[in-house]
């Protein structure tokens, strides 16, 4: 079995006494689509903002293509090649939509950064929108902007805060599509969501939380019958 | 969409700068010297407090140390103004070094009062440490023989300020402040490297207030600390962003025009009606357009949207449709 | 060192530096807005009081009753016609409002009473002995009087219907407003009130200092540095840091002189800011 790109070893997180996680341990194949869900106050969330780097961990440790990221900050952990998106979109809303893609980019060349922006702007067949504000922005752009400014960074490995949340099928679809083509250039997709449809269609592996444990792992077929996973969530 | 052209702007402004001492009269230079001065302030606050988002109300402290260096220079060894201005310059991007590694790990409005209170820090250390300073009674200079050499180096220094804040507002660099303005975690999440920005906007933008400060002095004949570190000053600086548009070209140069015309109307007699009239308008910009004249023109359009730049790349790209 | 005259003298003026930093803290921790212009009420307060006790030849308790109130009646309309509308912006905007809300009322103040100093000699003469140490009574009062407030509204705060509703905005505000709290009246009344202490305060301070309209200016980063080292938010933290930096102030003034020892206290608030943002009681703040 190859090596696991992103590690999560018996993390625990704690907030004013209660527990977020408990020793949960995970890992993320490379190139892989793996996806994690569980219901609300599950400890997804923590435990996402622990792998990108925005919380630390109580206990346990985080390695990221083998180097070990409990103590690293978002911008360090950035420059291992991830990069993330936010749940509720962070655009930076006095900018044009190519302006936040630009202002991310790495390295000098300015031709560069806006050519690789127009092209992934295309890709995520958002090119009509490059000149708008972002604050002016539907939902549903929004996230597919943050996704084009998240790939700008070029990165080895995606992390998704609630891709799917709150936008049409159709969009999903769209975002799933664009997802598998990541995946197809070797990049490692990491997410977590409660659109079960799709998680549960769509991922190689998928992870379950409850109450801050893991209560599950395994293929999409094998979690859609786990005995405790129907019984966290109806 | 045609937009106003920064260039074309500092253009025609540049030529009747420096016609001014020409047709103008003494006065006029005079009066010049003061609003140019307070244009250095303004585009360099832009670029802390526009650009990066950093507001503060400290600036002045700069500004008070330059006018101390210059003024202890030329005063002990006879130092020239122009020459004392860049050793002032070099004094206040030292100072704003250490000052700010310490000061912009606060965020936001700890940010502004910490600067507001190191400025009045620097203020009581100029009132009393006497024996150096002078204290309250202050330094007389020499008085500058004639103002117009003081006016052009003022006046070059403004045009640099606005060539260089275009050259900002046309770059990633300047697209990275705004993204550190915007929502700073997120630009932090994303890779930009945000502390190693803020401290290098934050010491640019000590530079020019410091050198400015020593032009003053030589300009005043004269220095004491409430006029080195006038709170009023800085209230000044800051409408004059705010009102034009922060984070803009050509905000600081708009707010100024605005604000100098209250200036020519109120000050000479009425000081107190023209400060609280300076207060109002900061008040107003912050109620009903706090992004200021300039974005809410680019907003509306009537301005030209976004940074041209990027535009003008992107379409020789040839891939967006124009 | 004449420690006890010193530490006297310290705690004295801590106690105005106690009353004027918890209104400042209230208004912070229920409105989440850093008012510029405390210092400047107080000044205005200071002020006025000197213009209805020499000016109108009234007696000092009517000082003592009006300018609180006018105080408070100045903060609800600041309320109503500028700090209602900000409310939800980023703490920047209303820390602008309120520094140019500041030029303003120094301004004015400056056109209704001039720039120079005034006093208010006599009004609580004499001095009176404590620890061995000669106090005047003035200062006396004034401390006793501005700890007294302090307590006042921090029981207010603890153990009243109206001082539950306040804590309630102040800690969750989309709760309060779904258990009925009037969020409004309730961010209304919280700043009158904090006004009104500074008024309170500034009548106190008339007595026994030398005023003049850029008297808040000097106070309002004294006040800063207390609610910081205190801890913002937090009530009793404001207290303890205002007796704590009173002293401070004194004995920094005692080896270095008072221009310098007056920078002390920035200093410190760096310092706390620096090293220890959330103060020495405070609960840590979301900007």
């Amino acid at each position: 079995m190859s090596e696991a790109i992103v590690a999560v070893e018996g993390v625990s997180k704690r907030f004013a006494g209660r527990i977020a996680l408990d020793s949960v341990s995970i890992d993320v194949a490379p190139g892989s689509i793996t996806g994690m869900i569980g219901p609300n106050g599950s400890g997804k969330s923590t435990l996402f903002n622990i792998i990108a780097g925005t919380l630390r961990p109580d206990e346990g440790r985080v390695l990221i293509r083998g180097q070990n990221i409990s103590a690293s900050t978002a911008a360090e952990i950035c420059g291992l090649g991830v990069a993330r998106t936010f749940q509720i979109s962070r655009l930076f809303a006095e900018m044009t939509v190519l302006e936040n893609l630009v202002a991310v980019a790495r390295g000098r060349d300015d031709r560069a950064a806006i050519a690789l922006a127009l092209e992934l702007l295309e890709f995520l067949e958002i090119s009509d929108i490059a000149e708008r504000w972002g604050a002016g922005l539907s939902y549903g752009q929004r996230k597919l902007v943050e996704i084009a400014r998240a790939l700008m960074l070029q990165p080895k490995i995606m992390l998704l805060d609630e891709p799917f949340a709150g936008i049409n099928p159709r969009l999903q679809n769209r975002i799933v599509e664009h997802l598998r083509t990541l995946c197809a250039r070797g990049i490692t997709v990491f997410f977590i969501d409660h659109e079960m449809r799709i998680v549960l269609s769509e991922c190689d592996l998928v992870y379950v939380l409850a109450e801050g444990q893991l209560i599950a792992r395994g293929d999409p077929q094998s979690v859609r019958n786990d005995a405790k996973v129907l019984q966290a969530y109806f | 969409m045609k937009g106003i052209n920064p260039l074309a702007v500092a253009s025609i402004a540049g030529v009747v700068a420096l016609a001014l001492p020409f047709v103008g009269s003494d006065y006029a230079v005079s009066f010049s010297i003061q609003l140019l001065i307070f244009l250095v302030l303004a585009y360099s606050w832009n670029w802390i407090g526009g650009y990066a988002g950093y507001t503060h109300f400290g600036q002045v402290g700069f500004f008070g140390v330059g006018a101390y260096v210059g003024s202890l220079l030329n005063f002990h060894w006879g130092v020239p103004w122009y020459l004392a201005a860049i050793v002032a310059a070099f004094a206040g991007a030292a100072i704003a070094v250490p000052l700010g590694g310490a000061m912009l790990r606060l965020k936001g409005p700890f940010f502004a009062i910490g600067m507001f209170g190191l400025a009045r820090v620097l203020e009581a250390f100029a009132l009393g440490f006497d024996s150096i300073t002078g204290g309250g009674t202050g330094i007389y200079l020499r008085p500058v023989s004639d103002l117009r050499p003081l006016y052009y180096v003022v006046a070059a220094v403004a045009m640099v300020m606005l060539l260089l804040t275009w050259k900002l507002d046309n770059s990633r660099l300047g697209l990275k402040l705004l993204a550190i303005r915007e929502d700073e975690d997120a630009a932090e999440s994303l890779g930009i490297p945000t502390t190693r920005l803020k401290i290098g906007t934050f010491v640019a933008s000590a530079v020019a207030p410091a050198a400015m400060g020593s032009l003053y002095a030589a300009y005043l004949g004269f220095i004491d600390p409430p006029t080195a570190f006038a709170p009023n000053m800085e209230l000044t600086t800051i409408a004059m962003v705010l009102l034009g548009g922060m984070g803009t070209v050509l905000g600081p140069l708009v707010g100024a025009l605005a604000l100098s015309v209250v200036n020519e109307v109120l000050w000479a007699n009425y000081p107190q009606i023209y400060l609280a009239c300076v207060g109002a308008i900061v008040l107003l910009a912050v109620l009903f357009m706090p992004r200021g004249i300039v974005s809410f023109g680019m907003k509306s359009g009537w301005l030209g949207g976004g940074r041209p730049l990027f535009r003008r790349l992107a379409a020789n790209a040839g891939r967006t449709p124009s | 060192m004449p420690v006890t005259e010193l530490l006297i003298s310290g705690i004295l003026l801590g106690g105005v530096y106690a009353l004027m930093a918890c209104g400042l803290n209230l208004i912070f921790g229920v409105m989440r807005v850093i008012n510029f212009a405390h210092g400047d009420i107080l000044a205005i307060a200071a002020l006025s009081t000197v213009s209805i006790v020499v000016g109108l030849k009234l007696p000092f308790w009517v000082a003592i009753v009006a300018v609180p109130i006018g105080c408070a009646a100045l903060g609800a309309l600041i309320h109503a016609l500028i700090l209602r509308r900000i409310e939800g912006a980023p703490m920047i905007m209303s820390l602008l409002a309120t520094y140019a809300l500041s030029t303003i009322l120094v301004n004015v103040a400056i056109l209704i009473w001039g720039g120079g100093y005034s006093g208010l000699p006599g009004v609580l003469g004499g001095s009176i002995s404590v620890f061995g140490v000669n106090v005047s009574l003035s200062r006396l009062v004034s401390f006793a009087c501005a700890i007294g407030v302090s307590l006042a509204v921090w029981w207010l705060l603890e153990f009243t219907r109206f001082g539950r509703a306040v804590r309630s905005v102040s800690a969750a505000p989309e709760l309060a407003s779904i258990s009925g709290i009037a969020i409004e009246k309730v961010r209304l009344a919280t700043f009158a009130l904090g006004t009104g202490m500074a008024g309170f305060a500034g009548v106190l301070v008339a007595p026994a200092f030398a005023i003049d309209p850029q008297l808040g200016s000097r106070f309002i980063i004294k006040a800063f540095a207390v609610i910081i080292v205190g801890g913002m938010g937090s009530y009793p933290g404001a207290i303890l840091a205002a007796l704590l930096l009173g002293v401070i102030e004194v004995v920094g003034s005692y080896f270095v002189g008072a221009v310098i020892g007056s920078a002390f206290l920035f200093l410190l608030m760096l310092a706390v800011l620096l090293v220890r943002p959330r103060g020495l009681l405070g609960v840590g703040v979301r900007v």
